[in-house]
């Protein structure tokens, strides 16, 4: 009897495991398979991979990698300024008291509750009134802080002890020291779980690059893949590659910081 | 000299900078931008043709009138409550599966699990919709079903949910499994000692403790999915007709499409005001304090 729950409930699992990868394998089986194959009616579930053409044709008709670049610098600007950003404001909510603290922390906190529509057009507007737009500096300066991310780190550096703290300034450290020191060597656990949501919100952001930048030499890959939808909408096989190019790089973040990712939430600190 | 530079380090401190800095972004990006928000809800607002009377609320009247708003609400309602309702309930499910001590190859399944929850949202509903294609899409392939699920007004609302709720399960999965493993001991064992039934624990002891995590759960979702725009720009841009239209997709085409910026700003007040109201709702509901402890 035993046995056969533990088999049952790892077939479920099993299928549960399939639903939510099949669409990954599909889609990557598909970025090498001809247009031919893909739209073949009443062929197999997936179509045979058998060419890289899809991968050089995307690249030729549209400059896919260049944009995949700008993706790639300006998320991990963003996610490597917030994190620093985060740690130091989360710090001094964390073990500094000061007049307004909790009312400025729960600003702070009800900055995750404000929908982007509230703050978009007004946002949008300063960006034409700065002269910023087309430029990275709207991509960057408006998102270098984080609610969520301040946070996060507040509640992580609240379990660091105080006499820790305490032995550093006896010591003659300063301020700036110890948070460098010993604040962000003792966060990994949490610099890692903020790296992997904030590179991907970054990266998947759609709608204020579209907004910002028209320079098709400058835009982000989330909008590229819409415009190269539109432009090439029944090039399926090159449709599949740039999806699949635009997907790999958040796997690759994942997957660096998935272990302290894990022990993070383990240890209850995103509860 | 010396008092100087001793007022001067006092001043010129790590808490004074970061707290400086962090309130010159607050104002600059927040505060402004919600007063102007609200302002611009007031005025005709067109920055095309650089437009920006004050009207009064002609704009919430305008909105509050429109049969297209209404239907967006209830398309919008319709989309959170179910996608928080499988969200919750087959991440809850899942968590409890990999927490049981009989389950091998946790942290596979857990990674697997995770999968669409760390993938751009872009790309994802990209892939669905080839996944509905009615010709070759997996979907209608696998299952023998002949829907055109992204053109049927009756289907393709349903359909961005089943995927969402593909997207996001992951999640839930991951914070309740962390909910299980801050479970304190020693309620169970004083159940084992009991001789409490397996399903008895879980209803008794196992509910109610994750209570804090089913909220917050809750809250989070209910946040990000009346905000959810991206699965219906990319997949039916509101359509077929206009049956997949959900407040914040209307919101962008009002502000980005028509440049009826008072409007759409009047749309977003609203938004916030509902976003605000539903979570203290939640709150008073499940009598939770201590959730941002």
């Amino acid at each position: 009897m035993k046995i056969l729950k533990i088999v049952m409930l790892h077939a479920f699992l099993l299928i549960i495991a399939m639903i939510t990868v099949i669409p990954f394998v599909w889609m990557l089986v598909s970025s090498f398979a001809p247009n031919s194959d893909i739209v073949k009616i009443g062929g197999s579930f997936f179509p045979t991979m058998s060419t890289f053409q899809n991968y050089i044709m995307i690249q030729e008709k549209f400059n896919f990698m260049g944009m995949f670049a700008n993706s790639l610098f300006i998320a991990s600007t963003v996610t490597l300024i917030i994190i620093y950003t985060s740690a130091a404001v989360g710090f001094v909510f964390a073990k500094f008291q000061f007049r307004g603290r909790a009312l400025l922390f729960s600003i702070v906190l009800a900055t995750m509750m404000l929908p982007w529509a509230v703050t978009i057009i007004p946002r949008y507007e300063m960006m034409v009134n700065f002269g910023w737009l087309n430029s990275y500096k709207a991509l960057i300066i408006p998102s270098i802080v984080s609610g969520f991310g301040i946070f996060m780190f507040r509640q992580a550096i609240s379990q660091i002890s105080d006499e820790i703290l305490e032995a550093a300034r006896v010591d003659g450290a300063s301020d700036g020291l110890i948070f460098h020191k010993i604040i962000l060597p003792m966060s990994r656990n949490t610099i890692a779980s903020l790296a992997i949501f904030q590179f991907l919100w970054s990266w998947e952001d759609f709608l204020w690059p579209f907004l910002i930048i028209n320079d098709e030499q400058k835009q982000l890959i989330s909008v590229g893949l819409r415009q190269f939808n539109g432009q090439y909408g029944t090039d399926y096989g090159g449709l599949f590659a740039a999806t699949s190019i635009s997907i790999i790089p958040v796997i690759v973040v994942y997957l660096i910081f998935q272990k302290q990712f894990i022990a993070g939430i383990a240890s209850g600190s995103s509860k | 000299m010396k008092e100087v530079s001793i007022s001067k380090r006092s001043l010129l401190n790590f808490k004074n900078i970061t707290l400086s800095l962090l309130m010159i972004y607050l104002a600059l990006f927040l505060v402004y931008p919600i007063y102007k928000a609200f302002a611009g809800s007031l005025h005709d607002w067109n920055p095309l043709i650089d437009r920006y009377d004050y009207v009064g609320l002609a704009n919430f009247k305008a909105v509050l009138t429109d049969s297209l708003f209404w239907s967006s609400l209830s398309n919008t309602f319709f989309f959170v409550f179910f996608s928080i309702l499988f969200r919750i309930i087959i991440g809850l499910g899942l968590a409890i599966l990999l927490y049981s001590k009989l389950t091998r190859f946790k942290s596979f399944f857990r990674a697997v699990f995770y999968m669409p929850t760390i993938t751009p949202l872009v790309a994802v509903s990209f892939v669905w919709v080839w996944l509905y294609n009615p010709q070759f899409g997996l979907i209608n392939q696998v299952t023998g079903l002949n829907i055109n699920w992204m053109y049927d007004s009756t289907w393709a609302l349903p359909a961005i949910i089943f995927m969402t709720i593909w997207k996001d399960f992951g999640y839930a999965t991951v914070i309740f499994l962390g909910g299980l493993m801050n479970l304190p001991e020693d309620a169970f064992e004083a159940a084992d000692i009991d001789g409490a039934t397996a399903r008895h624990k879980f209803l008794k002891i196992t509910l109610p403790l994750l209570k804090p995590t089913t909220i917050f759960v809750t809250i989070t979702s209910m946040i990000a999915y009346l905000q959810a725009y991206i699965q219906i720009l990319i997949m039916t841009e509101g359509g077929p007709g206009t049956s997949t239209y959900v407040i914040s997709y209307l919101i962008f085409d009002e502000a980005f499409v028509n440049y009826n910026f008072g409007t759409a700003s009047a749309m977003a007040v609203i938004l916030f005001l509902l976003i605000g109201i539903l979570t203290l709702v939640i709150f008073k509901l499940s009598g939770e304090k201590e959730l941002m402890r």
